[in-house]
């Protein structure tokens, strides 16, 4: 009896260390809570990129659904995101561009406001213009108190203001299919239509690939 | 001889024992403190009305973080003491892009725009404590090196002292279980086969 415990007992720490660190194998190190889901999103004063005088506030998200995605023209994931964001837009998705550039301080900055937008012109031509608008984050302080950590991130606002999804990295079927329409679905009947009969009849192959997708989700 | 060294080393070992379950105990203890300090610090009741001397509070605040990052973020205080709390804020605070280095280590540009912003808030008056709150609201607790005391944290204390213990039991059950008067019963059984030869 007292042989069985001395064998097993070892034995049972080693398989409980061995599932521990294998499960650390699939987990993505990245990922974490965002603070900003179910928060309103944060006050801003903010001109529009292609035209300083124009001024948002939080009033653009009053009674629509809208998705924020902060982007700038030096991030290449962003390119490689832009045609299917425009894609959205054909679905009738209201997209806004949060733009930033990578100049600290645009007063002190190499890059001119109008070469920032020659370049923002330039590759929206190129790969495709999703955005109703860019707000441009001067200073990068709504990013901040956004909790971006880097370009490209996607937020659903709902018609309240209200954060609802925080998507870290580019949007592309599979992250929409798991993360956004199933918001969407909630939040408003009008979206999810379309959504939900392509949701039904991919549910059975959800369903198979469910394993794969979440072991892939952090690519 | 031997049974001396015998006693000795067990001493030293429950001694370590002690030694170990006291500093952990310690450190659990100094950890629920400060995490009880930090919920009962009362946070500022925020104005509705910005008054004229907070908006210029505000625009020179600005002219400063410009003219520091004109700079290349040569960071200036008045105060020494704010110089050293500022280096202290950025060694502690963590860098969400880049996993394990903190804000003044990093060169990502979350990490730029951090130290920016912490410099910011300290020249508009605002403490330590309300710094590290600023960040952890925006970045969760990920941001900020030393975690707080939870539901699921405390295991990072509770279990050193709880493998403490286990192993202080086991140590104790196993000298408990060699019987002395074995070793005298063979030592006479092996006496009795040398004078048998």
């Amino acid at each position: 009896m007292k042989k069985i415990t001395l064998f097993l007992l070892p034995l049972l720490l080693f398989l409980g260390l061995c599932i521990f660190l294998f499960q650390g194998l699939f987990s993505d190190p990245k990922e974490r809570q965002s603070t900003a889901v179910t928060k309103a999103f944060p006050s801003f004063t903010l001109p529009d990129l292609m035209d300083e005088s124009i001024i948002y506030d939080n009033s653009v998200f009053d009674g629509q659904i809208t998705l924020i995605n902060v982007w700038g023209v030096w991030c290449t994931t962003c390119a490689v995101e832009l045609p299917y964001l425009e894609n959205l837009k054909n679905q009738g998705y209201r997209i806004v561009g949060l733009y930033y550039d990578q100049d600290l301080d645009p007063d002190f900055g190499t890059k001119t406001v109008e070469r920032v937008r020659s370049e923002v012109v330039s590759m929206l031509g190129k790969y495709g213009d999703p955005y109703a608008f860019n707000i441009f984050d001067v200073y990068r302080d709504t990013s901040l108190d956004l909790g971006v950590t880097g370009a490209p991130e996607t937020f659903l606002v709902d018609q309240q203001g209200i954060i609802q999804v925080h998507h870290l990295g580019d949007l592309n079927e599979r992250v929409w299919r798991n993360k956004f329409a199933p918001v969407l679905a909630e939040i408003d009947p009008r979206f999810s239509d379309t959504d939900v009969i392509k949701s039904e009849a991919q549910d059975s192959l959800q369903e198979v690939s469910d394993k794969t997708n979440t072991a892939g989700v952090g690519e | 001889m031997i049974r001396l060294s015998i006693i000795s080393s067990k001493h030293i070992v429950a001694l370590s024992f002690a030694f170990l379950v006291s500093s952990s105990a310690f450190i659990a203890s100094a950890a629920a403190q400060d995490q009880i300090e930090t919920e009962t610090a009362q946070k500022p009741v925020q104005q509705s009305s910005a008054s004229q001397s907070e908006e210029a509070l505000k625009q020179s605040t600005r002219e400063k973080v410009s003219a520091a990052e004109k700079m290349g973020e040569n960071y200036s205080f008045d105060n020494p003491k704010d110089r050293k709390t500022f280096l202290k804020l950025t060694a502690e605070l963590r860098c969400p892009m880049c996993q394990n280095q903190n804000i003044a280590d990093s060169d990502a540009m979350i990490a730029h725009d951090m130290r920016r912003k912490v410099y910011q808030l300290m020249l508009e008056g605002s403490s330590e404590q309300e710094v590290i709150d600023y960040m952890k609201e925006r970045y969760g607790d990920f941001v900020y090196y030393q975690p707080p005391v939870t539901p699921v944290t405390i295991w990072l204390w509770a279990l050193p002292v709880l493998f403490a213990f286990i192993m202080m039991g086991v140590f104790i059950k196993r000298r408990e279980d060699t019987p002395v008067e074995d070793l005298e019963a063979k030592l006479a059984a092996a006496n009795k086969l040398l004078k048998d030869e």
